[in-house]
């Protein structure tokens, strides 16, 4: 827009209000702060601003991100209120049963139009500031003040909240993505729907969130919980020990058949450790009933998904879709970090069941859920501590210089077994979070989505395909 | 009363108008709202009485007419408000008659 009185060649002119959508840039330098040779992470990536504004540009202003699960807007007018990185958004269920989403920030002077964080049948929204107002479907309504009635320049019709650039379900989870470049969201799971399927497609009838969302906050970087989920087991013998103790009696368990089973795959730097135990995690909510009930589903769960997949359901195990979506199969908790600059996040977690389970199967996972992995529950409060004083640490000058340990398992990659994605052997390992921070340091690096999806961090055969083709 | 009902004017074909708010423009006079719900005719201005956005955009819900833009809601017959901005006056509906030929309304200012 012009600034000078003098210039008159915007006068009387409609202004371009069209949606931005950011470009991405490339920033090897903080790409170099992961060494995939010496198997290290420079500390600066928890605790430097200008790099945490990096992530927003680079990793949150382009990935895909989860926003939702289908079944917490059934109806038109349902919506709830989420973030995309730090920005906020209202995701709500159209006329036309499609879901949409759309920055929760009023056109006119930025305030938010959406107060609530979750509601049913929602006529459209209304700022509460000049009161403009837009329908379900993101456009300008109308005004108040009959003020623009007699303004020429002003076109109802080209003004409206600002939608995401893509939108995409995947079995019933609603994910997002700012960039209009950005590759499908089947693309950009890549192979890892695979495992996806393990919680979201072990029955026909489908999945639902149950019981409603729980929130915290904790005083740490997003990517230590994202890391933690995506591959860090080693840590539930020392951090979740006397939690273990007080459910199970007894301690963590991985299964009498660990050196045979348990393995981690990765792919784009989404990733899942998994000990092949079947029910180690779902005992670990402290209901026997629901540990026979995933039993009992065995045969029906190898029926539909083979028999590797049929053991991951509720197995020890944990996953994490990059950047910030993770979830425990077997415990049936699913969780968004929300990145609240480099030193905070903002954790919204939910339980999904499947919607055939008997009433009371899902009650006890509702139940169980909240005793371990909700603000009060028994290993999240282990787990948040831990990630506190990772960040906190770093304020100190010559603390954050010195180097930190992802080494465990270099040398354990396993081409045999007949999995998606890169595997690694043994659950016990740190090689998915190797690939989880390689991830990262693509997107700061590329600026571009062939780049980005064809590094390092690409499954297996998706490079055999581009070396063949070359 | 004779006279009066000279004073009619036709609005529309009767075939024209469902449980929707059907927008009619008539040479001389603002444009209006139509609906029928239960077999009762209602006629109004199109223009919503708090700040001039259309109603036949919006649509009717519990009988009432809803506005689509701050969703004050009126009364079909009376008019009166609800749910409105502060300041919404009440709705004006003309008094109407289907006759076989269409439907009539008696448009005062
Ligand atoms: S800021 Fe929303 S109407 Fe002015
Ligand atoms: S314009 Fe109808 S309620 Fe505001
Ligand atoms: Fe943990």
């Amino acid at each position: 827009m012009c600034e000078h009185d003098q210039c008159t060649s915007h006068a009387g002119q409609k202004p371009d209000m069209r949606p931005v959508y950011p470009k991405a840039g490339s920033y090897p330098h903080f790409a170099k702060l992961v060494d995939t040779q010496k198997a290290q992470v420079d500390r600066k990536v928890f605790h430097d601003q200008e790099i945490y504004e990096a992530e927003l540009r680079q990793i949150f202003g382009r990935a895909w991100l989860f926003l939702a699960h289908e079944s917490q807007i059934p109806e038109p007018g349902d919506f709830l209120r989420t973030y995309m990185g730090e920005d906020n958004v209202i995701v709500v269920r159209q006329r036309d049963r499609s879901v949409n989403a759309f920055l929760n920030s009023c056109p006119h002077r930025g305030n938010r139009v959406c107060m609530v964080d979750a509601g049913k049948k929602a006529r459209g929204f209304i700022c509460n500031y000049h009161g403009w107002s837009f329908g379900i479907d993101g456009g300008l309504r109308g005004t108040d003040g009959k003020v623009y009635d007699s303004d020429a320049t002003f076109d109802k019709g080209s003004i409206g909240l600002t939608p995401v650039a893509q939108i995409a379900s995947y079995k019933g989870l609603i994910f997002a993505t700012f960039d209009p470049d950005a590759p499908s969201l089947e693309e950009f799971l890549g192979d890892f729907t695979w495992y996806l399927d393990v919680m979201l497609d072990n029955d026909e009838g489908g999945t639902e969130f149950i019981g409603g969302a729980i929130k915290s906050v904790i005083d740490c970087n997003w990517k230590f919980p994202a890391e933690n989920f995506v591959g860090d087991i080693l840590h539930a013998f020392w951090t979740h020990q006397s939690g273990a103790q007080a459910i199970l009696g007894g301690g963590v368990d991985l299964g009498a058949r660990y050196d045979e089973l348990a393995f981690q795959a990765s792919v784009y730097g989404h990733g899942i450790e998994t000990n092949l135990d079947k029910v180690g995690n779902t005992r670990t909510l402290g209901y026997p009933e629901l540990v026979d009930y995933v039993f009992s589903r065995q045969k029906a769960m190898a029926d539909r998904l083979g028999e590797v997949r049929a053991r991951m359901v509720g197995a020890v195990s944990s996953a994490t879709v990059f950047p910030n979506f993770s979830f425990l199969p077997g415990q049936a908790t699913f969780r968004v970090w929300h990145p609240r600059g480099p030193d905070k996040i903002e954790l919204v977690v939910w339980t999904l069941v499947n919607k055939n389970m008997p009433e009371h199967i899902k009650e006890l996972y509702r139940k169980g859920v909240m005793m371990t992995f909700s603000p009060a529950g028994v290993f999240e409060m282990d787990d948040g501590e831990n990630w506190e004083y990772s960040t906190r640490v770093n304020q100190g000058f010559v603390t954050r210089q010195q180097p930190l340990h992802y080494a465990l398992g270099v040398g354990t990659r396993d081409d045999s077994r007949d999995l998606p994605g890169i595997i690694h052997k043994g659950s016990l390992n740190d090689a998915n979070q190797r690939l989880f921070y390689t991830r990262w340091a693509e997107f700061m690096r590329f600026d571009n989505w062939h780049d980005l999806q064809n590094g390092e961090t690409a499954p297996p055969q998706r490079m055999a395909q581009r070396q063949a083709a070359e | 009363m004779m006279a009066d009902a000279l004073d009619m004017v036709r609005i529309c074909d009767l075939s024209e108008i469902g449980e929707e708010i059907l927008k009619v423009s008539l040479e001389g006079h603002k444009p209006l709202g139509v609906t029928c719900l239960d077999g009762i005719y209602y006629v109004f201005p199109d223009t919503c009485p708090h700040a001039n956005e259309s109603l036949s955009k919006g649509w009717i819900e519990d009988g009432r007419v809803v506005c689509p833009v701050h969703f004050a809601e009126f009364e079909l017959g009376n008019g009166a408000v609800h749910n409105g901005p502060s300041g919404c006056a009440r709705l004006t509906f003309y008094e109407c008659e289907a006759r076989i030929d269409g439907l009539y309304a008696r448009l005062t200012s």
